[in-house]
C-alpha cells in the first residue's frame, strides 16, 4: 500500500515537471502579432503573422507531452492551424481574416488555460465585434486594443479575466 | 510530313490517349454515419439543397456533369473535389473533433452568408446551385441550430 502511494506521488510529480517544461511561447507572441496588426488594420501584417503561428505548430515538438495534455493540444492544433493559415493566405481580407481570428482566439485562450502562456495575459471582450454576436481575445496588455474593430473603435470592450 | 501537321498528329495521339487514364470516381456507394445529417437534424429541404449546392465538392459523392466524360477535365474535377474535401466534408463531418464541428459550420455560415460559397466559375456551370434569398436564409437558420445543438452537447 505504502508503495503504492509513492508511486502515484511519484507520477504526479512526474506530470508536473513535465507541464513546466513545455513552452507554448511561440504560439503566444505569434498569436500577439497578428492581434497588434489586427488593431492596427494591418492586413498584411497579420497574414504574415498567420504564416508564422502556423510554422509554429509545424515545428512544435510533442514528444514532451504527456498523453492527456497531447490530446488537448491536438485538439486545438487541428483547428488553430486551420485558422492560421486561412489568415496567412488572406492577405487584403481583412474581414474574412478577422472571422477566422474569433475562433483562433478561442483555441489560443484553452492552449494557455492549459499549458500556461509564460507571461500574463488578459482576456478582453467586445460584445459588438463579430456581427454583434461577441468576441473575445488575448492581450499582453491592460490597455483595450480591439483588433476587431481596429482604428474605427480601437478601445471598445472590455478585460474579462487576467491570467497569470 | 510538315512540322504542323507532324505537331496536329502527335496531339490528336495524346488527347486520345489520355482518354484511358480516369481518376477513381468520388462515389461511394454506402450511407456514412460520420454524415452531417446524423449529427445534426436536418430537413429534407435542407438537404436537398446542401446536394445541389455543396455535396458535388464536399462530401463522398459527387453528381458528374456529362463533360467530366472527356479528359483532361476529368482530371481537374478530381483535383478540385480533393481540395473540397479536405477543407470540408459533410460525409465525414461527425469525425471531426467538436471544436471543429463549430469551427466549419461558423466557416459555412459565412461562406454563404457573404457569397463566396458555392463558387462562381461553379455557379456558372451549375446555375441551379445559385442559392435564393430564402434558400439562402433556410440553410442559415438550420446552420445557427446546428451550432446550439452541438454547443449545448458539448
Amino acid at each position: 500500500m505504502g508503495l503504492l502511494i509513492a508511486v502515484s506521488t511519484l507520477t504526479i510529480s512526474t506530470a508536473n515537471s513535465t507541464q513546466s517544461r513545455v513552452s507554448i511561447k511561440e504560439f503566444v507572441s505569434s498569436y500577439l502579432q497578428m492581434k497588434n496588426a489586427f488593431a492596427e488594420d494591418n492586413s498584411s501584417g497579420a497574414a504574415t503573422a498567420g504564416k508564422k503561428l502556423e510554422a509554429a505548430f509545424k515545428n512544435f515538438d510533442k514528444s514532451s507531452l504527456t498523453t492527456a495534455q497531447k490530446k488537448t493540444y491536438e485538439d486545438v492544433e487541428t483547428d488553430a492551424r486551420e485558422h492560421a493559415e486561412h489568415i496567412g493566405k488572406n492577405g487584403g481580407n481583412i474581414a474574412h481574416q478577422r472571422e477566422h481570428f474569433v475562433l483562433l482566439s478561442k483555441d489560443i485562450y484553452d492552449l494557455v488555460k492549459a499549458f500556461g502562456g509564460g507571461q500574463v495575459l488578459y482576456r478582453d471582450f467586445d460584445p459588438m465585434a463579430n456581427n454583434g454576436k461577441g468576441a473575445f481575445w488575448l492581450s499582453e496588455t491592460k490597455d483595450i486594443k480591439n483588433p476587431y474593430m481596429g482604428k474605427a473603435m480601437l478601445t471598445s470592450g472590455s478585460v474579462k479575466e487576467e491570467i497569470k | 510530313m510538315s512540322a504542323l501537321k507532324k505537331i496536329f498528329i502527335s496531339a490528336g495521339i495524346l488527347i486520345i490517349g489520355i482518354q484511358f487514364f480516369r481518376p477513381a470516381p468520388n462515389r461511394s456507394n454506402k450511407d456514412s454515419d460520420a454524415d452531417i445529417s446524423k449529427i445534426v437534424s436536418t430537413s429534407d429541404s435542407v438537404q436537398v439543397l446542401l446536394k445541389i449546392a455543396c455535396y458535388d465538392c464536399h462530401s463522398n459523392n459527387t453528381n458528374y456533369p456529362w463533360y467530366s466524360n472527356i479528359q483532361p477535365v476529368d482530371w481537374l474535377l478530381a483535383n478540385h473535389i480533393r481540395k473540397g474535401k479536405n477543407e470540408l466534408n459533410y460525409s465525414e463531418f461527425g469525425s471531426y473533433s467538436p471544436r471543429r464541428q463549430l469551427s466549419k459550420l461558423n466557416g459555412i455560415t459565412n461562406s454563404i452568408r457573404d457569397d463566396i460559397m458555392p463558387l462562381s466559375s461553379y455557379k456558372l456551370m451549375h446555375k441551379n446551385s445559385i442559392l435564393s434569398t430564402n434558400g439562402k436564409e433556410l440553410l442559415i437558420k438550420w446552420l445557427q441550430q446546428a451550432k446550439d445543438s452541438l454547443s449545448v452537447r458539448n
